[in-house]
């Protein structure tokens, strides 16, 4: 580009008489240029979004017509463990009997959304599966979000079923009984 | 002897390679550069392990906003074109090339579907500075605008993926409301907008 002259002391011919101008470089100075160009790169590199955002993929149980409901077979309770979220973050799990009669007594834990909490709390309900049923995948969470609940918690819930790798999972409303007695029972509001 | 003859060399130094690289660079980054679509309410997405990036095309994303406003954008201008054709037909309001071109250009919205007309005839400046209302999700009175977006949007471009954008601090009734809508419509799988986790929290 320019790369016309490199000022060399090589090329002189004593018998030249002519005048001649004050040789000039045609070399540009470049320098603006790039203090341009790497103006530009800054300025988009800091306007371009890199992260970009990621998915995450939920499916719902399809809405039953009322005949389905009445074929699908009903699963043991013992295998299952409910996920309630409530307002202010709080957490309530609790494992319904297989039978409810009237010494049935039911043990509700308040978890929190870190690791020790509801991760924990997913592995020994993995553990305690696998005893039962000899394969910790039988494992199936009901996740009832309260109304009160957040999106984060959600996420955070869902987010926790990946990482323990709990293969049966599904968000249900909290419209069993005992939904609403640990929801009264906690102070959650239901509507 | 002779005298070994040093030639000149000029001092500067020759900037034709860096420029080169410099503008190559540049180049890169205007092609690639996406700028942050515009929102119409500021949503904090939560975070999660998920490692699925979404995709740029076949989108129809809602926006929850934490105070439950509901917002609806389709990603390809081509399909919005044709939803609102069939929204204008259902809802009975006819509509300019004007109020067209700026639904077609209108990345997210949310608002009563019959006050569209009104908001389309505004000036581009008015339209970015309105407060908009979010989309009439109640089904009380017979109305069932979300339903009827979800119906029409999935008959004109039936490769569409739902994704829901939602705060963290969205409360749970709001996000059930949309739910309820979309399953209503007998759409059971939806993608829920994250970020990457950065660190163990």
């Amino acid at each position: 580009m320019a790369e016309m002259n490199v000022a060399s002391g090589g090329g002189h011919k004593k018998g030249a008489k002519k005048v001649r101008g004050k040789k000039m470089s045609t070399r540009v100075d470049l320098t603006a240029m790039v203090d341009l160009g790497f103006l530009l790169i800054t300025f988009f590199m800091l306007a371009t979004t890199m992260n970009k955002p990621k998915t995450m993929e939920v499916n719902k149980p399809a809405k039953e017509e009322e005949e389905d409901k009445k074929k699908e077979p009903p699963i043991k309770m013992s295998k299952t463990a409910t996920l309630m979220l409530g307002a202010r973050n709080k957490l309530y799990a609790y494992v319904s009997p297989d039978e409810i009669d009237v010494n049935t007594e039911l043990s509700l834990d308040s978890l929190d959304y870190s690791p020790g909490g509801l991760r924990k709390y997913i592995q020994r309900r993995q553990q305690e599966v696998k005893e039962q049923w000899g394969n910790q995948d039988e494992l199936f969470v009901m996740i009832k979000p309260l109304p009160g609940s957040n999106v984060k918690n959600i996420v955070d819930v869902l987010d926790e079923m990946t990482i323990s790798d709990v293969k049966r999972y599904a968000i249900l409303e909290p419209n069993d009984p005992i939904d609403s007695l640990v929801a009264v029972m906690t102070g959650q509001s239901r509507k | 002897m002779p005298k070994v003859k040093i030639p000149r060399k000029s001092t500067s130094v020759d900037m034709t390679a860096m420029c080169d690289v410099a503008f190559l660079l540049l180049t890169f980054f205007i092609l690639t550069t996406k700028f942050r679509p515009t929102e119409a309410v500021q949503i904090d997405i939560p975070s999660s392990t998920a490692r699925i990036p979404i995709p740029d095309t076949d989108i129809m994303m809602f926006q929850i906003g934490p105070d439950g406003r509901t917002f609806f954008g389709l990603s390809d201008q081509p399909t919005r074109l044709k939803l609102l054709d069939r929204l204008a037909s259902t809802y009975n309001f006819p509509l300019s090339e004007e109020q067209k071109e700026a639904f077609r250009v209108m990345d997210i919205w949310g608002m009563d579907i019959r006050s569209l007309p009104d908001f389309l005839s505004k000036p581009p400046a008015d339209r970015m500075n309105v407060q908009q209302p979010g989309l009439m999700i109640d089904t009380t009175g017979g109305q069932h605008q979300v339903e009827d977006l979800i119906l029409f949007s999935r008959q004109e471009n039936n490769k569409l993926r739902i994704a829901i954008k939602g705060d963290k601090k969205t409360e749970y009734r709001y996000f059930d409301k949309l739910i309820q809508a979309l399953q209503n419509r007998k759409v059971n799988k939806f993608n829920l907008i994250t970020s990457a986790k950065t660190s163990e929290e």
